[in-house]
């Protein structure tokens, strides 16, 4: 299924300038029965609302990592279960890591400065892999 | 298997772990934890599965370093900003060998690539420097790192990946 939202065929409502985006995104069978599904428990009749809810989560969820808060489910007796997504933690404060001092051998820091000063190789097909996953 | 990745923490359980190499055991096991959360001197990442999520399949740990401009002859120095060039330490990276062949340390590698592409766009980061066993070197040289010369022969190489080709790696 291709979510699809249509707001950008809305005729523009008078005294509002701003371009709607529109979105599309190809899901997988199991991603589209998801949606289905949660657009129906939720009661959403539009693409458009499920996009603007989900949004509103992540956002959400974005600015609480950002601010340092853990986000966290409550079961009815007490058990906790921590909301950890590798995409949040890179938001989160604790991302500033310590500063180490390398001990540096003359030869090392130049044949450093020689590819610091360089152009950038092109990236290998294995890293090209390694960035998409 | 599905796998997080995700900072140490303390209750993760790191005792079994084995990547068959005694000092990255023991860093983990030891020091990782108390590094990151007392000293300061290393984050660690650890990679676990969603089935199993305390145990540990894999880990990296990062600090970031600098390379001294002031330290270069002048030849050296042309093209260079007159400032410390800042720079990201892949101080480990390992896997679990029961967890080996399995795409881990792949998954690991692009982690530490993407949290080093975050630092550079918060405070500026130069490319990610790795001290490799030279046993290893080839899996490093596939993912574009670079040997970075050397005094004498033996020991750990350190290695050079220039984060503007990460970048274009990631946009590709």
């Amino acid at each position: 299924m291709a979510l699809n939202t249509r707001q950008a065929r809305r005729p523009p409502q008078p005294g509002r300038g701003m371009r709607k985006s529109k979105f599309q995104a190809d899901l997988a069978p199991a991603e589209d029965r998801m949606v289905r599904g949660l657009k129906q428990e939720l009661e959403l009749n539009s693409n458009t609302d499920f996009l603007s809810d989900a949004l509103a989560l992540l956002h959400w969820a974005v600015m609480e990592r950002r601010r340092g808060n853990r986000i966290f489910s409550e079961s009815g007796t007490g058990e906790r279960k921590e909301l950890v997504l590798p995409r949040l933690e890179r938001v989160a404060p604790e991302l500033a890591l310590p500063h180490v001092e390398i001990a540096w051998s003359q030869r090392e820091l130049e044949s450093l400065a020689a590819m610091i000063s360089g152009e950038p190789e092109k990236p290998t097909e294995a890293l090209i892999r390694a960035m998409r996953s | 298997m599905a796998v997080f990745i995700r900072r140490l923490e303390e209750l993760d359980q790191v005792e079994l772990f084995d990547c068959a190499d005694e000092p990255l055991n023991n860093y983990l096991r030891k020091h990782a934890w108390s590094n990151q959360q007392k000293s300061s001197i290393g984050v660690s990442y650890v990679a676990t599965d969603e089935a199993s999520p305390r145990t540990v399949l894999g880990y990296f740990t990062l600090a970031t370093a600098s390379m001294p401009r002031d330290a270069l002859p002048r030849g050296f120095v042309r093209g260079l900003p007159p400032y410390q060039v800042p720079l990201i330490l892949l101080a480990r990276l390992a896997v679990d060998r029961r967890f080996s062949g399995k795409g881990l340390g792949r998954a690991l590698l692009s982690e530490a690539s993407k949290i080093s592409l975050t630092v550079a766009d918060f405070v500026g980061c130069r490319g990610i420097v790795a001290d490799v066993y030279r046993e290893r070197m080839e899996w490093y040289f596939r993912y574009g790192f670079r040997a970075i010369e050397k005094d004498a022969a033996g020991g750990p190489q350190r290695m050079f990946l220039d984060i503007r080709t990460v970048r274009m790696a990631l946009r590709s």
